[in-house]
C-alpha cells in the first residue's frame, strides 16, 4: 500500500551563487571563491513548521609555480541543515557541518594532456535535534587519502576532454559505538562496539565531457574494516562488509532561444554483502531475517528548465524524482512484519522559481517546492520495535 | 514581473487541507527554550549584526560604522566600529592585497536601564568587542576576494538583589554570568552594483565553538542593508541596517 507520509514543502528563500577563479596567464597567484546559501521554511504535512538551510563555501589559490607546474590548494567548508531527506538516510533535524582540505598539483605534458596528484583531508561534524556539541557526533567522520587524475583534451574548440581518476579514502568514525552491543553486554567495561563504521574507500571513474553534455561512469568500494555480515542465526560471522556501488549518469547544460534547459539521469546499483534481523521487540526470540537487505537500484531524474525572460529575470520549474527498489528487502506492513513485495520507495519533488542575476557574479532565486514521498513499506515503527543487527550510513 | 510573482505565488502558497495548522506555541516555545539553553550565542548572533567585516572601499583610509536595526533598536545595543587602513592593494609592491585593520566595541542600554529602574535586578552588564583584519584582493577589475580573521568577545552577566530572586522551574535563580570568545575566519567576495554602491557576501566561521554565519550586504555611500542568515541560530535570518562613513 503506498502511502503519503509528507504532502508538502513550502520553501522560500534566498539562494545565490557565484564564483571567481579565472586563471589569467599574467598572474602567478589567481583566487577562488565560491559561495551557495540558501535557507527555506518547511511546512509537513504532520508536525510543525520548521526552517532549514544549506551553506557551500569554497575558497583556494592557484598557483602557476612554472608553465607547466601548478599547484591548487582548496578549502570547502559546508554545512547542511534540517530538511526532508530520503529514506534510510538520517532524521528530519540531523544536521552536518564539514571541512575539506585539497592540495592538487597539476603537471601539464602537453597541451591536450593534463596529470592531477592531490591528498585529502575531511572533518564532518553531525548533530541531531539533540543539539549536542558539534565534537561529540556519533556519526562524526573524519578520512585522509590522495588521488590520481588524468585528462585528456580532444575537442579544443568544443571544450570536449575526459577525465579518468582513481581516488582512495581512509574514514574514520571516532565516537560511533554500537548502542545494542553495549546494551546487552552492560557489564562489560572493556571498549569491543567502537570502530564499526571505519572503512577504506576505492573509487574509479571515467567522465567525458563535450559541447556542455557530460557524463560519467563511477564505481565505489567500501571495505568495512571491523563490521562483520550477520548471519541467518542472528550472530554475526567471519566475513567483513563490503559495500559497492555503480553509477552512471548523464546530463547536459543547453539554451535555446529563452529556455535554459539542464537535465540529468543517473542510475545505481548498490550491492553490499550485509544482511538484516528484525527483532519485533526487546526479548524477540524468534527475529526475521532478511538476506542482503541493503541491495538496491535507484534511478534518479532531475529537469530543470528556465525562461529567461530578460537578461536578469527568468522564471522556471523543476521536476525531480527518486525511485529505490529493493532487490530482496520486502516491505513490511502495519504489524512490522516482512510482506512477499518488494520495497520500493519514491519521492518526487516539483519547484516553481524566480531568478534574478543580481550582479555580474551572483543571482539570487526564490522559490517553492511541493515533495511527495510514498513507499510500499507500511510499518512506522522503527524503534525499539525494529532493531537492526547492523547499523548503515 | 510583479504579475508573474502574484501568479507563482498563489500557485505554490495556496492553503490546503494536506498541510498541517502551524502550532505558533509550541513554536514560541521552543524558542524561549533554545533561548535559556545558550543565551550568550543568542546575544552574539546580535553583535554580529553590528560588526564591520567588509573592506574598506578601494581609495579609503579609514571608516566608521554603527549599527542601526536590530542592534541600537529595538535591542538597544549602543555600539560603535571602525576600519583602518595599513595599505592599498599594490601600493607596497605589485600584486600585495590590501590590508585594514577592523574594531568595534557595544554596551546594552536597556541592561542599564534595568539596573537603575528595577527592584529585583541589583547588577546588569551586557557588551562586547571585536578586533581583526581583513586581507582584500582584485580578481578582476570588477571583483574583490576577501579573507580575514577576528577576535569576538561578549559579556553576559546578571545579579538579582537578594529576596528577590525568581524562580525558575523550581529553582532560585540568584544570578547567571556567561560569554562568549572565539577567534573567527572570515571570506567573502565584492562586486559593485553601480557608481558607489557595492554587493558582498561572506562566511564567518568561528574556530573554537564551530558557530557560524553567512552576510549578505548591499552598501553604499552612507548605509547598509544586509541580510545575515545564522543557521543554527534562534533566529535565522537577521535583516540588518547599518550607517557608515568611509573618508
Amino acid at each position: 500500500m503506498k502511502k503519503i507520509f509528507f504532502s508538502a514543502l513550502i520553501a522560500a528563500g534566498l539562494a545565490g551563487r557565484l564564483c571567481a577563479a579565472v586563471a589569467e596567464d599574467s598572474r602567478i597567484f589567481t583566487p577562488f571563491f565560491d559561495m551557495t546559501l540558501s535557507e527555506a521554511a518547511f511546512l509537513p504535512s504532520e508536525g510543525n513548521i520548521f526552517s532549514g538551510g544549506n551553506m557551500n563555501t569554497q575558497v583556494g589559490l592557484l598557483a602557476k609555480a612554472a608553465e607547466k607546474h601548478h599547484l591548487f590548494g582548496l578549502y570547502n567548508f559546508n554545512y547542511s541543515g534540517q530538511g526532508f531527506t530520503p529514506q534510510d538516510s538520517k532524521q528530519f533535524t540531523d544536521r552536518s557541518m564539514s571541512h575539506g582540505f585539497n592540495i592538487e598539483y597539476r603537471r601539464v605534458f602537453t597541451d591536450r594532456i593534463r596529470v592531477r596528484p592531490g591528498v585529502s583531508l575531511t572533518r564532518e561534524y553531525r548533530r541531531t535535534g539533540a543539539n549536542e556539541v558539534w565534537k561529540n557526533g556519533l556519526y562524526n567522520m573524519n578520512s585522509v587519502g590522495g588521488q590520481l587524475a588524468a585528462d585528456y583534451t580532444f575537442d579544443e574548440e568544443k571544450n570536449g576532454y575526459v577525465t579518468v581518476q582513481y581516488l582512495f579514502r581512509k574514514v574514520k568514525f571516532p565516537n560511533y559505538t554500537d548502542l545494542l552491543s553495549e546494551f546487552q553486554n552492560a557489564g562489560n567495561t572493556a571498549e569491543t562496539s567502537g570502530g564499526l563504521q571505519d572503512q577504506n574507500m576505492g573509487q574509479i571513474s571515467v567522465r567525458p565531457s563535450w559541447n556542455q553534455f557530460f557524463g560519467g561512469l563511477t564505481y565505489t568500494v567500501q571495505n568495512y574494516k571491523n563490521q562483520k555480515v550477520v548471519a541467518n542465526t542472528g550472530v554475526y560471522g567471519d566475513s567483513k562488509q563490503r559495500d559497492t556501488d555503480t553509477a552512471l549518469d548523464f546530463g547536459f547544460h543547453h539554451t535555446l532561444g529563452i529556455f535554459e534547459l539542464a537535465p540529468m539521469v543517473s542510475y545505481t546499483i548498490h550491492a553490499s554483502n550485509q544482511n538484516f534481523m528484525l527483532y519485533k521487540f526487546l526479548g524477540d526470540t524468534s527475529p526475521q531475517f532478511g538476506e542482503k537487505y541493503y541491495d538496491f537500484k535507484e534511478l534518479a531524474l532531475s529537469v530543470p528548465l528556465d525562461l529567461n525572460i530578460t537578461s536578469k529575470w527568468a522564471v522556471g520549474g523543476a521536476l525531480n524524482m527518486t525511485r529505490r527498489a529493493y532487490d530482496k528487502r520486502t516491505a513490511r506492513d502495519a504489524a512490522n512484519n516482512f510482506t512477499s513485495a518488494k520495497q520500493v520507495n519514491t519521492m518526487t519533488t516539483l519547484t516553481g522559481s524566480i531568478r534574478k542575476r543580481i550582479n555580474e557574479v551572483a543571482m539570487v532565486r526564490l522559490f517553492a517546492s511541493f515533495m511527495a514521498a510514498n513507499s510500499n513499506n507500511n510499518s512506522r515503527n522503527i524503534c525499539p520495535t525494529a532493531i537492526p543487527a547492523t547499523a548503515s550510513v | 514581473m510583479k504579475r508573474l510573482i502574484l501568479i507563482l505565488l498563489a500557485l505554490f502558497l495556496v492553503k490546503s487541507n494536506a498541510f498541517a495548522t502551524v502550532d505558533w506555541e509550541s513554536k514560541g516555545m521552543q524558542i524561549a527554550g533554545e533561548i535559556i539553553a545558550n543565551p550568550a550565542g543568542f546575544f552574539y548572533d546580535f553583535q554580529q549584526d553590528l560588526e564591520a567585516t567588509t573592506p574598506l572601499p578601494p581609495g579609503k583610509r579609514f571608516g566608521f560604522q554603527m549599527g542601526l536595526f536590530p542592534t541600537l533598536i529595538p535591542v538597544t545595543y549602543t555600539n560603535i566600529s571602525g576600519k583602518y587602513r595599513l595599505h592599498g592593494e599594490g601600493r607596497i609592491a605589485p600584486g600585495v592585497p590590501q590590508l585594514d585593520l577592523i574594531g568595534g566595541y557595544w554596551d546594552m542600554l536597556a541592561a542599564k536601564m534595568a539596573t537603575k529602574d528595577s527592584k529585583s535586578i541589583d547588577s546588569a552588564k551586557f557588551g562586547g568587542y571585536y578586533v581583526g583584519a581583513i586581507m582584500s584582493t582584485s580578481v578582476s577589475p570588477r571583483v574583490r576576494t576577501f579573507w580575514g580573521y577576528k577576535r569576538s568577545q561578549l559579556d553576559a552577566s546578571l545579579k538579582f538583589k537578594p529576596g528577590e530572586e525568581p524562580t525558575l522551574l523550581g529553582t532560585t535563580v540568584h544570578s547567571f554570568d556567561t560569554g562568549f570568545k572565539d577567534d573567527f575566519f572570515i571570506a567573502g567576495i565584492e562586486t559593485p552594483r553601480s557608481v558607489g554602491k557595492l554587493w558582498s557576501i561572506q562566511l564567518n566561521y568561528g574556530l573554537k565553538t564551530q558557530t557560524f554565519s553567512s552576510k549578505v550586504s548591499w552598501y553604499g555611500k552612507y548605509f547598509e542593508l544586509g541580510l545575515n542568515i545564522y543557521p543554527e541560530g534562534v533566529l535565522v535570518v537577521h535583516p540588518v541596517w547599518n550607517f557608515h562613513l568611509n573618508f
